[in-house]
């Protein structure tokens, strides 16, 4: 009976709790929207920054890191590389060269940054792939192509087929240049890729920069599962015993993509948290005030013999239903906005136009939601337990009255 | 005859220093199993207060209560919550049956407190119901009954538990005269068939009249403790 008595109080003022359920549940489901969204922009951002650049984590020279260049190379890359392709939580591997160079044609002469990359492997990681707007992407068998990005092409008046002449310093530290036709153009929408960057089949570069046939500046990791990367770490760093070499997450790599992710996951954080105060104020205020107009009938019921425990129990049961109800509305729709946003996707270039960047980053035109069961059950279980614990001083409340007092 | 209701020497005070109302004076009471007590004095005698403190609402500033021949004085709130529920029914002024609960639910509210099966409690309840006139009308909420037919259904979630002592509060202050001298008979009836002891405060002389025993309270005192008389001047 006490269930039943708790599940037709707060039906009593019908109004009030469609208003306060209602309100628990799209504030919960905008935050579960939010942080789904929010949560599935990181992801992207942080898997095709990781994707286009040297993985989730990276191999390199151990000195590489304070001063880049390619004499700081990895020799013998190949041995290590097949050791860590056999570790379960790696999706893949790739070696890459990262240059400096110039870029002459007859029209112009424009510094460069010239990533060396194994086109089959690159093809099924980099999103870069995908944004080819003329021409093809490099093939393993390519030898002096390039891709180059569409600003650059148009400052060089590049076009696909037409010859460039790439110069830069070799391994040890002498003049060298290549001869090389562009086999695409890509956009990312993000001037500093698209006018500064090229990317060439690494054996081409190796031959550029006097490399030896497996020799690469970063040996790149790409992980089934981001979560996994310390794990992984730990594992690769027995096999680099005696090397020069040295193991780094991808947020060393990456530090500006990192610096955005933290700041910006903290002024989420604010965000939500103000969020979900304006719901839990809400609820306090719906339960505080229930209770207030039923000091009365609190009264008859301890004057009639019920243990001010069981009227506590029946108070809270009135909040976890409250809760609940609302939880489950908040859960539905905010589980369905995100979902749809999972399976579909936002085209953001409506909002912000073409060539979405952050800190030199390109994003994906499209981001997804990324809504995981223990999001779900993360902010439901936050909402209904303090929606149980809002209700405990107000239950204090009203079983310490004075039940003479209250009755009078 | 053992006493049911014992109290000596209580006094009630409200309010603190310098503004203290002495609500009663020093009160000794007896009530005996069976009697049909009637509560009567002018308004602000002290007469709620009393029923108060019988029933463990309120506690005595000084003084001893006994129910049952057991000092109530000193018990936990959860040890009179427990003597309440099964020792003392209570019937209000203004009825205060639980409106989201229907007439058998709030009739059967304290046999569930008590633990007793469902099946047991709806046959004694609809057996109660019966009795106080309000068969057919066990489904009703109480927004959907009279006030007559929600005092009924207090005297029958009063009555329920079978409890040795009933307390009312001017029981039939907000129904009209006839519906009064029906709850009026219902109690009696109560007394006499099943030996409830009833103790009611009132204002009206024909409730008093049908009382065995009168208490007349004046100014926190009892000034007159006997049967009905229909001279109360000078009480």
């Amino acid at each position: 009976m006490i269930v039943r008595l708790a599940w037709r109080s707060i039906w009593r003022n019908r109004r009030r709790t469609i208003i306060t359920t209602i309100s628990i549940g799209f504030g919960l489901a905008f935050a579960l929207f939010f942080i789904s969204f929010a949560d599935g922009v990181y992801v992207q951002m942080i898997n095709d920054g990781v994707r286009v650049q040297a993985g989730h984590v990276t191999i390199e020279h151990r000195d590489y890191r304070d001063a880049p260049a390619v004499d700081l190379y990895l020799a013998q890359s190949t041995p290590i590389r097949e050791r860590i392709a056999k570790l379960p939580d790696v999706e893949s591997t790739k070696l890459m060269l990262l240059g400096q160079g110039v870029a002459k044609t007859g029209l112009g002469t424009v510094g460069v940054a010239v990533i060396g990359v194994e086109p089959s492997s690159e093809a099924r990681t980099s999103p870069l792939v995908k944004q080819i707007i003329d021409g093809r992407y490099l093939m393993d068998e390519d030898d002096a192509l390039v891709v180059v990005g569409e600003k650059l092409a148009a400052r060089l008046k590049l076009k696909v087929g037409k010859k460039l002449v790439l110069t830069t310093n070799d391994a040890n530290g002498a003049l060298t240049e290549e001869l090389c036709r562009v086999a695409g153009i890509f956009k990312t929408g993000v001037d500093e890729i698209d006018g500064y960057l090229m990317q060439a089949p690494l054996s081409f570069l190796r031959r550029l920069y006097k490399l030896p046939p497996d020799g690469a500046t970063q040996l790149g990791v790409v992980l089934k599962k981001p979560e996994a990367q310390k794990r992984v770490m730990s594992q690769i760093k027995p096999m680099l015993k005696d090397t020069p070499a040295a193991v780094y997450p991808w947020q060393e790599i990456l530090p500006e993509l990192a610096s955005y992710v933290k700041l910006d996951k903290g002024s989420n954080v604010i965000f939500q948290a103000i969020l979900m105060f304006l719901i839990f104020f809400t609820i306090f205020n719906t339960i505080l005030m229930s209770i207030l107009e039923r000091q009365k009938e609190f009264a008859v019921l301890l004057a009639v013999g019920t243990r001010p425990s069981s009227l506590r129990g029946q108070i809270l049961l009135e909040s976890f239903f409250l809760g609940l109800i609302g939880t489950c509305l908040g859960l539905l729709v905010g589980g369905l906005a995100s979902y749809a946003l999972q399976v579909y996707g936002l085209d953001i270039t409506k909002f912000y136009g073409e060539g979405v960047s952050i800190s030199g980053f390109a994003i994906s035109p499209i981001v997804h939601a990324r809504l995981t069961p223990g999001l779900v059950l993360t902010v439901g279980g936050l909402v209904l337990a303090v929606t149980i614990i809002l209700s405990l001083i107000p239950m204090r409340r009203a079983t310490n009255i004075s039940i003479a007092d209250t009755l009078r | 005859m053992k006493s049911i209701v014992k109290l000596t020497g209580v006094t009630k005070n409200y309010g603190q220093d310098e503004v203290i109302v002495k609500a009663l004076r020093g009160v000794d009471l007896d009530i005996e199993p069976g009697e049909f007590t009637a509560m009567a004095g002018p308004s602000g005698s002290g007469k709620s207060t009393l029923l108060n403190i019988i029933g463990g609402l309120d506690r005595p500033t000084s003084g001893e209560v006994q129910v049952e021949e057991r000092p109530i004085n000193t018990l936990s709130r959860t040890k009179l919550s427990r003597l309440r529920r099964d020792r003392i029914g209570f019937i209000f002024q203004s009825y205060n049956l639980i409106p989201v609960l229907t007439a058998m639910e709030n009739a059967e509210y304290v046999l569930m407190l008590q633990g007793v099966p469902i099946k047991t409690r709806r046959e004694k309840v609809m057996e109660i119901l019966k009795e106080v006139g309000l068969e057919d009308l066990e489904n009703r909420f109480p927004r959907e009954l009279s006030g007559g037919q929600q005092q009924r259904v207090a005297i029958a979630r009063a009555i329920a538990s079978e409890p040795a002592l009933v307390l009312a509060d001017e029981p039939t202050a907000n129904v009209d005269s006839k519906t009064a001298s029906g709850l009026l008979d219902l109690m009696a009836a109560l007394n006499r068939d099943k030996g409830v002891t009833f103790l009611f405060s009132t204002h009206d002389h024909k409730v008093m009249e049908r009382a065995s025993k009168l208490l007349w309270l004046r100014d926190g005192r009892i000034s007159y403790s006997g049967p009905p008389i229909k001279d109360l001047e000078g009480l």
